[in-house]
């Protein structure tokens, strides 16, 4: 058969899946349209055209005829397999199974970053709490003095004068720093894990610095009651995100059986769904962080119940949500 | 083998031919995509400046989701780029060839930061440059690739010359390399295409010879045998 012979005798078909095709890609915009694909029909003229194509390039027919059919078949295929995994119900599953059951699965990595975090934190703290001077080895004079005044008692500190517009900007600078460091401590991962250590690590010692100065400054309450809170949600977030990037790490330097690339697509898969948790995390805790621990004039003791209130739900969630088989 | 083809099977036993794209064209869709976010964020602090607080926070939050999600929004839309992408011809799949998935442009995106190091993408150029698949760190971990968009191919005329039976008979390669040889004919200047035709002038029995008279014999051949016999 000559390619002109057997372009004629399978035309037809190939243009009612080129315009089933074509149908497909533009209906979604409007409804009503979609649904008017037969499903099976394009399957069938699927296969048919992958036939084809097998043939044609067991005959060596003309790059033209090859071309217009690996186009057909690669658009079908396009079509047929892809995935419809953006609904309602998936973001329903992942946050009440998939997100709390990957940090489970990632019980180890968790933990470990949890003391890359927490052991920086206490031991910088404690040396600053009784080595002030030693603030300045952590941080600059400036930014020790910017902290001071932010969480003193005077007229100029957190929450007694800020106004509705601040809190709206203070909100979208807490997303973006904040998302920022969580997305590098993952992506540092990708260089044997050293990059989410290092950053871990940093954080913790920053955290732990400025915590143990303001402590012994003496304003340890204003500064805790202002952390608290959106702790639970950040600090949990970026351990998170410390932890994923430990999994890339670990799967670069020890693929077991797989090769070094293969590891890594298996761990960054498993990782993504840590990622879009500590993600909304994130967000939830700018939220608190800006509206609700700002806001100086609630007492105390309201601010560290919600703050128990908030820890224990974030722990318990990540501990005990989608335990039971669905 | 020069080409760098990617070869990705489907289910139903066919070989999908994936062409990454290299340094360059990535390179100029990316220096694209940075203008188009450039304009949008100054156009917005523009805006913000007349609103406050609240402008500032929608300032800031716009640069952040510029800076992580402008890929991904796109790469998720039903073209599978960005702007600059798809201005260049270029689009982000599976490494099977199938649509780019949530998690694949979250990871790929994700990893950009890495990739940037140690400055200025280093990493991404090194990894791509020695990779024959071009991948950056990103698509590496998120089993992408960035390709090119295939155009269908011009279909071949040869309306004005008279098929001409082979002067003996041909194997399938030949066949094939008489038929392509057609398909470039009206992108080769007249004398090109007089000397490749020469090189083939053995199938319409014109050994030794060349010219514009066995050019035409040459496709009238080729012509024969895409099966017009008139």
């Amino acid at each position: 058969m000559t390619p002109l012979q057997f372009e004629e005798l399978y035309q037809t078909e190939w243009q009612e899946l080129a315009g089933l095709l074509a149908k497909a890609f533009d209906g979604k915009s409007q409804d009503g349209k979609h649904a008017q694909i037969r499903g099976e029909r394009v399957a069938a003229l699927y296969r048919r055209a992958c036939e084809h194509l097998a043939l044609a390039r067991a005959r060596a027919y003309p790059a033209y005829l090859l071309e217009r059919l690996e186009q057909l078949t690669s658009d079908a295929h396009q079509l047929i397999y892809q995935r419809h995994d953006f609904g309602l119900a998936s973001l329903r599953r992942v946050i009440t199974a998939d997100f709390p059951r990957a940090v489970r699965a990632h019980a180890a990595y968790v933990w470990i970053a949890t003391a890359l975090l927490v052991v920086p934190t206490i031991v910088i703290g404690s040396l600053v709490y009784y080595k002030p001077e030693l603030i300045l080895s952590v941080v600059s004079a400036e930014t020790a003095a910017q902290y001071e005044q932010m969480y003193s008692d005077s007229a100029e500190s957190i929450g007694r004068t800020r106004t509705a517009d601040t809190d709206w900007m203070m909100f979208g600078f807490y997303i973006s720093h904040n998302v920022g460091i969580a997305f590098q401590c993952f992506a540092g991962g990708l260089f044997g894990g050293l990059g989410s250590i290092f950053f871990l690590l940093y954080n913790g010692a920053i955290f732990g610095a400025i915590a143990g100065y303001l402590t012994e400054r003496g304003l340890a309450s204003t500064f805790f009651s202002f952390v608290v809170t959106h702790g639970a949600f950040e600090l949990t977030a970026i351990v998170l995100s410390g932890a994923a990037g430990l999994r890339l790490g670990h799967a670069l330097l020890a693929p077991g059986r797989r090769t070094r690339v293969q590891s890594l697509v298996h761990a960054a898969k498993e990782c993504s769904v840590i990622v879009y948790g500590l993600t909304a995390m994130l967000f939830i805790a700018a939220g608190i962080e800006a509206f609700w621990s700002s806001a100086s004039w609630l007492p105390h003791e309201v601010k560290y119940s919600v703050a128990a209130a908030c820890w224990i739900a974030v722990l318990g969630y990540l501990t005990f949500q989608g335990r039971r088989a669905d | 083998m020069l080409d760098s083809v990617v070869a990705a099977e489907t289910p139903e036993g066919i070989v999908l031919e994936l062409r990454p794209a290299g340094l360059s064209a990535r390179f100029y869709a990316f220096l694209f995509d940075w203008l188009i976010r450039l304009v949008v964020f100054y156009a917005a602090a523009f805006v913000g400046r007349f609103l406050g607080g609240i402008g500032v926070a929608f300032w800031i939050v716009l640069f952040f989701a510029l800076e992580w999600f402008y890929p991904v929004f796109f790469e998720l839309g039903r073209s599978g780029a960005t702007p600059g992408k798809r201005a260049f011809g270029l689009k982000v799949v599976m490494d099977n060839g199938l649509p780019v998935t949530p998690a694949a442009s979250l990871t790929r995106n994700l990893l950009r930061v890495a990739d940037f190091l140690p400055a200025a993408y280093g990493f991404a150029i090194v990894s791509m440059l020695t990779r024959s698949d071009c991948k950056r760190l990103g698509d590496l971990a998120a089993a992408t690739l960035v390709v090119h968009q295939s155009k269908p191919a011009p279909k071949v005329v040869l309306d004005m010359v008279t098929p001409l039976a082979p002067a003996r008979p041909l194997e399938q390669r030949d066949q094939a390399a008489v038929i392509a040889l057609a398909a470039r004919a009206p992108t080769l200047s007249v004398e090109r295409l007089d000397e490749l035709a020469a090189l083939a002038a053995s199938v319409s029995g014109d050994e030794g010879r060349s010219g514009p008279e066995v050019t035409r014999r040459v496709l009238g051949v080729a012509q024969w045998l895409m099966g017009r016999r008139t």
